[in-house]
Parts: C-alpha cells; structure tokens; sequence
C-alpha cells in the first residue's frame, strides 16, 4: 500500500513538474484505472456474500458508493479533456454526492450486527471529532472573498461537510472492530474519510482562489482516499475468502 | 429419551448460532465454520460443547464488539436458557 500511495504521488508530481498541460492530462486519465480497481473489489465483496445478510447488503451499498463515485471521475474527464468544459460545478458533482449516502448506508448495515455495543460515549466522541472538522471548515467558506459564483462556493462546501458526517461511523466501526481482524478495513475507511477531508477542504481552498486545475497536486489525496479504500476492501475480501484447501481437506475425511 | 433430548437441545443451539451468523453474512457464516473446523476440527453443532470454540474466533474477527454477537446468539435461546446443556452453553460462552 505504501508503494502504491507513493508511486502515485511521485507520477502526479513528475506530470505536473512538466507542464501544466501533462498535469491536467495525466491528471484525468489517472482517475480511470484507480478508482476503477476500487469498483471492481467492491463487486468481488458484494458478490461473495450473495446479497444474504446485513454485510450482504452493505456491500451492495459501498459497490453503489464506489460506481457513482468512479462515474463523477468519467464524466469530470470527459467534459475537460474531450469538451474542454470546466468540471466543476458540473453533472458529475451530481454523481459525488449521490456516493454519500450510499457509503453511509454501508457504514450503518455493516455495523448493525453490533449495534449493541455502541455506546453514548462513543456516539458523543464521534459526533465531537465531526465538529470538530466542521468548524474550520464553515469558517474558511464564510470568510472567503471569492469571485466563484455562491452555487460553486456552496457545492465546495458541501464535501467536506459530507466527508465529516460520514467519518462518524468510520470512527465507530474502528472503535467497535479493535483487536479484530475487520479492524484493518475500518482503519482504513477512516484514514481514507481523513485524506478526503483534507483533499476537499483543499480543492476548496484552492477553487476560491482560482488556482486549482485538475493534475494539481491536491489530487494526490484524492487519489489516495481511493487507493486506500482499495486496501481495506483487498484486506476484507481475503480475511473472508473461500479456502478451497481446506474444503477438500474435510472431502478426504468422508 | 435423555440422549435424545441433548441431541434436539444442541440441534437448536446450533440452529440459533447459524441464525445470527447468516444475519450478519454469508461470508462469516462461511469463515466460521472454517476456521472451527480448520483450529479445532470441529462442526458448528460441537460448539455446545465447546462454546469458547466459537468465542475466541468471533473476538479472532470481530475484536472488541464480538461480544455483542454473543448476546444475539443468547438472545436467541432465551427461551430455554435454564434447561441444562443449554445453561452450560451460555455460561461457557459468556466467560
């Protein structure tokens, strides 16, 4: 994981250290593979369990998180590369918010087998850590002096906001699944949640100061929030995958 | 009779188990088994007798909350839970 997340960084950085215009190229077509990788493991996790379950529907739902989220990346690089169109705000905006609520129906199913043991205090310190990443946030939107139009301010204000509602069940599930082997693909939704935080607050940052263009080196975290999913579903999917070895193991005892 | 009784008893402890599993998902229903018959070459009925089988690979996956799958599984035998095997069954489980 660590080669992958630094062999990333180095290839944006050395696109964009070229020019802007391999930046913006290298950019786009960047999107295509990695979050395609994260569509194709979710659809392995969701296939494995056949839709039985509450785990069963939770992967469909993070299988429906991964495809509208991969569908944004498409259109964002159609509509630049192929239409020379500007992004953002764009359809594909449509396509990013519609992941949240998938991603936190999947958070909510997963953990639901063990609703019973979260507790108030634990409720109350995610919704802390939520705040927390909020405030400076909402602060940075109302303070900025922008000539982006209020819709493009408001829609950039958005992720962050999402990515902080969503990190309360990550924070959960990491706290419920410690000392368990799950307790690896929580860590890394919740490291994943972080680095995309930081990578919208970012975008959002560098949008209102009209410096952001697509290969910018923000687009590291956002490519590592997909590489890092990638990791824990990997991880999920070999914990639970089937052993054949050991089923003709039990054959041979007949 | 009795030996028939035990066997019905340890039928449904058993059924109540793979309840709560496949509630939660075919894969752990499927990891369990494995791992119950690949450390203690044993089947999901054995685990009447050998509860803490069952526990150690819940916290082995679940960690810190596999404790919560447990009470499901309690839960489910609430209904016989004084009658003897299944008493022995929850006790082993719970420690």
């Amino acid at each position: 994981m660590i080669f992958s997340l630094v062999a990333t960084g180095l290839a944006m950085l050395v696109a964009e250290s070229i020019s802007k215009e391999t930046a913006v190229v290298f950019g786009n077509w960047i999107f295509l593979p990695i979050p395609g990788v994260l569509v194709v493991l979710s659809l392995i996790a969701a296939k494995r369990e056949d839709m039985t379950g509450s785990h069963g529907k939770a992967w469909i739902s993070f299988a429906v998180f991964s495809a509208m989220w991969f569908i944004a990346e498409q259109i964002w690089m159609i509509l630049e590369i192929f239409y020379n169109q500007r992004p953002f705000p764009s359809i594909a905006d449509f396509f990013y918010i519609a992941g949240y609520p998938a991603y936190f129906i999947f958070a909510i199913l997963y953990l639901q087998p063990v609703k019973n043991a979260i507790t108030k205090k634990m409720i109350v310190a995610s919704l802390l850590v939520v705040v927390a990443v909020l405030v400076p946030n909402l602060y940075m939107t109302f303070e900025s002096n922008s000539g982006e139009d209020q819709f493009a301010v408001a829609l950039g204000a958005f992720y962050p906001v999402a990515d902080a509602i969503v990190l309360a069940p990550a924070l959960l599930g990491m706290t419920l699944f410690f000392g368990g082997r799950v307790n690896f693909l929580w860590s890394l939704m919740l490291i994943g949640i972080i680095v995309e935080v930081v990578a919208d607050t970012a975008f959002q940052y560098f949008s209102l100061d009209n410096s952001y263009y697509t290969g910018h080196p923000v687009d590291i975290l956002f490519l590592w929030t997909y590489i890092i999913f990638s990791f824990g579903v990997y991880d999920h999917i070999k914990i639970f995958r089937i052993k054949r070895e050991s089923l003709s193991d039990k054959e041979s005892l007949r | 009779m009795g030996a028939d009784i035990n066997q019905s008893r340890k039928a449904l402890v058993s059924l109540s188990i793979e309840t709560v599993l496949r509630g939660i998902g075919k894969s752990t229903f499927n990891e369990v088994t494995r791992k119950l018959y690949k450390e203690y070459r044993c089947y999901l009925p054995d685990c009447y007798e050998n509860p803490e089988y069952l526990k150690r690979i819940l916290q082995e996956l679940y960690g810190k909350c596999s404790g919560s799958i447990i009470e499901s599984i309690k839960n489910n035998l609430k209904d016989m839970e004084t009658q003897k095997g299944v008493d022995a069954f929850i006790a082993g489980i719970s420690v």
